[in-house]
C-alpha cells in the first residue's frame, strides 16, 4: 500500500488548492466589507424579482433541453446507420462547448437578419437550449448504447411491445441520467453569465449572476453582491447536491461487445425520425451559417488578420496550460473519491465529489472578484493578472474534467478493482493497466475542458488586460461597438479553432478497451 | 412435430449441421462436447442464428423466415434471463400475452422453493434461485415450444432433484414438447423421453 501514498496526498493537495480558491475569493469580499451581508435585501422585491427569474429560466431551459433531446437520441439509437451520425454528436460537442460570445454573435446575426427580437426570457432559453440540448443528446445516446445486447435479447424472447421495451428498458436505463442531466443543466443555467447579460436586461430578466456583476460593477455593493452570492451558492450547490445523490448508478454497469439485437426503428417511426434529425441538424448549423452568411457579405478593410494572430495564441496557450493542469487536478483528486466510493462511503463520497465540482456552483464572478480584491493589496495585479486569468480558468474547468472522468475510473474499480488488488497491482504496474481503459475518456475530457476554458470571458474581464487580450474578449470588444464583421470572422476563428481541437481528440481516439 | 432437416449453420468458420425429427409432447436431451453447437441449435430454432441451407419446422410450418418474436418458442439462455432492476416477480410476469398466471406462478415458486424471493431484486438472490426463477417463466410461457439450455447446472443435488421432476411434470402438464442441452446423464434420466448426442 506504500506505492499509493504519493497518489493520495497528491490528491487530497488537489482538493485543498481547489478549495482555497474560493475560501480565499470569499475571504476577500468578506474581509474587504466589515457589514457582511446585506440580508435586508431578502424582502426586496427587486430580490425577488431576479431570484423567480433565474429559477424560472434555468427550470425551462433545463427541462426543454432534456425533453427535446430525448426523442433525437431515441433516433440516433434506433437508426444507426442514418447519414452523418458522427459529424452530428461532433456538432453536439461543438455547440455545447462553443464560446458563448460565438453563439450570441451567431444568434444576432441570425435575428437581425430575420428581424426577430433575441431579448428577453425567449432569447435566453434559445441560447441555453441551444448550447445545452446537444449535449443531453449526446449523453442520453451514450446511455442507450450502454444498453446490453443481452436485454434486447430476451426482450425479443419474451415477444415484448414497444411500450413493454420503453418502460422496462429504454426508462430504466435513463432514469437517472435524466435527473442528474437535468440538475446539472439547471446549475449551468442558473449560474449563466454572458448569456443573460448579453441577451437579458432590467429586473425582469436578470439573474443572480448578472445581479452579483452589476452590484459590484455599478455600485461596488459588497454586502448586496455577498447576499446575492450566498442565495446562488446554497440553491444551486444544495440542488447540485441533492441530484448527486438522486440520480442512480447506471444499472446497465457492464460493457458489451456486440449490439447485434439492437431493435431498429421502421415504417413512421423511421421516417419521423429521420424528419427530427435532419431538422435538428438544420437548427443547430442555423448560427454557423449565419455567422458565415455575414462574413461573405462582409467589408474587411478596416481589419487585419494580423490582429487575429497574437489573441489567438494567448487563448490557445491559456487554454493549454488550464487543460492540462486541470487534467491533472481531477485526476488526482479523485483518487481519494475512487477510494471512498470502492470502500462504500456514500455520505464522504457525495461530500467529497460536491467538493471537487464545487466550483459549478460557486458563482464565477464572486470567485473572480473576490480573489481580484484579496490580492489587490498583496501583489501587482496589472503585471501577474494573466496569471490569475490561468489559475481560475482552471479552477473552472476541474469539476467537467472530475464529472467526465469519474464514471470511467468508476467502472474500472468496480470491474477491475478487486483483480488489481488480489493481484497485487501498484503504482505504474496499475497505470499501465489502468491507461488504456480510460485513455478514451481521458482524451475526450482533455478536448472538452480545453476547448470550455479557450472560451472564457468572465474571468478575463476581472483579471486581463488590454497587453493579453484573448479571443473571446476580441469578440467581445468588437461586438461591443458593433463592429460585427470583425466579431464574426473573430467568432469563426475560435469556433474553427474549438472544431479542429475537438475533432482532433475524436479522431485520435481509440475504441474502449 | 418439430423438423428439423439438413439443416446447416456456419459458426466460427466451421460448418455444423443437425437433422432430427421430435414428436409434439416429447422431451429430448441434447448432448456432447462443449463447442459441438449445441447452444447454436437452440438458438437456431428461436431465431436468434440464421442457418445457411435446411429448414426448421413446427407443426408442418417452416420457421426459417420468421423473426424471433413471431416463433412459437420459449428459451431459456444460459445466463442472463433476468431484468437486474426488476423485481423477481415482476420478471416472473413477463412474456404472457396477457395477463399472467398469477396463481400458477406463485404454486411453481412455492416447489422450486423461490417463494420468499418474489419482492427481491435479481442480484440479491443465488446463481440456483436465479435459474429456478427463469426456469419457472419459460416453461410457464403459452409458447408450445420450449429450450432449455443447462436448466439445471447452477443447483445442488437436492434442488436438481425437484427442478428436474418438476421441468417433466409441468411440460408433460401442458403439453410442451422440450429441447433441453445437458452435460448430465442423471438429468437425461430424470427428464427426458430421448436424447440425442451431437458430434462434431
Amino acid at each position: 500500500m506504500k506505492k499509493r501514498v504519493p497518489m493520495r496526498v497528491a490528491g487530497w493537495s488537489s482538493l485543498f488548492l481547489i478549495v482555497l480558491i474560493t475560501v480565499l475569493a470569499f475571504q476577500g469580499l468578506i474581509g474587504f466589507s466589515e457589514s457582511g451581508p446585506d440580508w435586508a435585501l431578502l424582502n426586496d422585491s427587486y430580490f425577488h424579482s431576479i431570484l423567480v427569474f433565474s429559477l424560472k429560466q434555468a427550470l425551462l431551459s433545463a427541462l426543454l433541453s432534456v425533453v427535446l433531446a430525448w426523442p433525437i437520441a431515441r433516433t440516433l439509437y434506433y437508426l444507426p446507420n442514418v447519414p452523418a451520425l458522427n459529424s452530428f454528436l461532433s456538432l453536439c460537442l461543438l455547440c455545447f462547448v462553443m464560446p458563448t460570445l460565438v453563439l450570441i454573435t451567431g444568434l444576432v446575426v441570425l435575428a437581425g437578419q430575420a428581424e426577430w427580437s433575441l431579448y428577453g426570457l425567449n432569447g435566453i432559453l434559445l441560447a441555453h437550449i441551444y448550447l445545452n440540448m446537444p449535449f443531453a443528446i449526446r449523453v442520453f445516446y451514450q446511455q442507450l448504447k450502454g444498453i446490453p445486447d443481452s436485454s434486447w435479447k430476451l426482450s425479443a424472447q419474451l415477444k415484448l411491445s414497444h411500450w413493454q421495451r420503453l418502460r422496462i428498458i429504454e426508462w430504466p436505463s435513463l432514469r437517472g441520467t435524466s435527473l442528474m442531466l437535468f440538475g446539472f443543466i439547471f446549475v449551468l443555467c442558473f449560474n449563466s453569465f454572458a448569456i443573460v447579460l448579453a441577451l437579458g436586461g432590467g429586473p425582469q430578466s436578470t439573474t443572480l449572476e448578472v445581479a452579483i456583476y452589476q452590484a459590484l460593477k455599478y455600485d461596488f455593493n459588497i454586502p448586496e453582491a455577498l447576499m446575492l452570492a450566498w442565495v446562488q451558492l446554497l440553491i444551486a450547490g444544495g440542488l447540485f447536491l441533492m441530484v448527486s445523490r438522486m440520480g442512480s448508478a447506471n444499472w446497465l454497469s457492464v460493457d458489451t461487445a456486440s449490439d447485434e439485437w439492437t431493435p431498429q426503428a421502421k415504417g413512421w417511426r423511421s421516417w419521423l425520425m429521420k424528419s427530427s434529425y435532419y431538422l435538428v441538424w438544420l437548427v443547430l448549423l442555423l448560427p454557423i451559417l449565419a455567422l458565415l452568411f455575414g462574413l461573405i457579405q462582409g467589408d474587411f478593410s478596416r481589419m487585419s488578420l494580423a490582429s487575429l494572430i497574437k489573441p489567438t495564441l494567448i487563448t490557445v496557450s491559456l487554454g493549454l496550460f488550464s487543460a492540462v493542469i486541470g487534467m491533472a487536478l481531477a485526476y488526482a483528486m479523485l483518487n481519494p473519491i475512487r477510494q471512498m466510493n470502492s470502500l462504500g462511503q456514500t455520505r464522504r463520497r457525495v461530500f467529497f465529489e460536491w467538493l471537487a465540482t464545487h466550483a459549478l456552483v460557486a458563482p464565477a464572478m464572486v470567485v473572480s472578484v473576490g480573489l481580484f480584491i484579496f490580492l489587490l493589496q498583496r501583489i501587482d495585479i496589472d503585471r501577474w493578472g494573466i496569471v490569475f486569468v490561468a489559475i481560475l480558468n482552471t479552477s473552472i474547468v476541474v469539476p467537467f474534467a472530475v464529472q467526465k472522468l469519474k464514471p470511467r475510473l468508476y467502472q474500472f474499480d468496480a470491474q477491475y478493482g478487486d483483480l488489481s488488488r488480489s493481484l497485487k497491482l501498484q503504482g505504474w504496474v496499475l497505470w499501465k493497466i489502468e491507461w488504456p481503459f480510460i485513455k478514451s475518456a481521458f482524451f475526450s475530457t482533455f478536448a472538452l475542458i480545453l476547448v470550455l476554458s479557450m472560451g472564457d470571458v468572465a474571468i478575463f474581464s476581472i483579471f486581463g488586460s488590454k497587453e493579453w487580450t484573448t479571443l473571446p474578449w476580441l469578440i467581445y470588444e468588437y461586438a461591443g461597438t458593433y463592429r460585427m464583421v470583425e466579431a464574426s470572422l473573430a467568432s469563426m476563428l475560435l469556433l474553427a479553432l474549438c472544431a479542429l481541437i475537438l475533432w482532433l481528440f475524436e479522431k485520435a481516439q481509440t475504441p474502449h478497451a | 412435430m418439430l423438423k428439423i432437416s439438413q439443416l446447416i449453420i456456419e459458426r466460427d468458420g466451421k460448418q455444423l449441421s443437425y437433422d432430427f425429427r421430435l414428436e409434439e409432447g416429447k422431451i429430448l436431451a441434447i448432448q456432447g462436447l462443449s463447442g459441438v453447437g449445441k447452444t447454436t441449435l437452440l438458438s437456431a430454432i428461436a431465431g436468434f442464428v440464421e442457418s445457411i441451407e435446411g429448414l426448421i419446422s413446427w407443426q408442418g410450418d417452416s420457421l426459417n423466415s420468421l423473426p424471433v418474436e413471431q416463433r412459437p418458442v420459449s428459451y431459456l439462455f444460459q445466463e442472463h434471463n433476468l431484468f437486474e432492476h426488476l423485481s423477481v416477480i415482476e420478471n416472473l410476469s413477463l412474456g404472457f400475452s396477457g395477463v399472467a398466471p398469477k396463481a400458477q406462478i406463485v404454486e411453481a415458486t412455492v416447489v422450486l422453493q423461490v417463494a420468499d424471493q418474489l419482492e427481491k431484486r435479481p442480484r440479491e438472490l443465488s446463481g440456483g434461485q436465479r435459474q429456478r426463477v427463469a426456469l419457472i417463466r419459460t416453461l410457464l410461457r403459452p409458447e408450445p415450444l420450449v429450450l432449455l439450455d443447462e436448466p439445471f447446472a447452477e443447483l445442488d443435488p437436492k434442488t436438481r432433484a425437484i427442478a428436474t421432476e418438476w421441468v417433466r411434470d409441468t411440460a408433460k402438464l401442458l403439453g410442451k414438447t422440450v429441447l433441453m442441452v445437458t452435460h448430465q446423464s442423471e438429468d437425461v434420466d430424470r427428464v427426458a423421453d430421448e436424447s440425442l448426442v451431437l458430434e462434431c
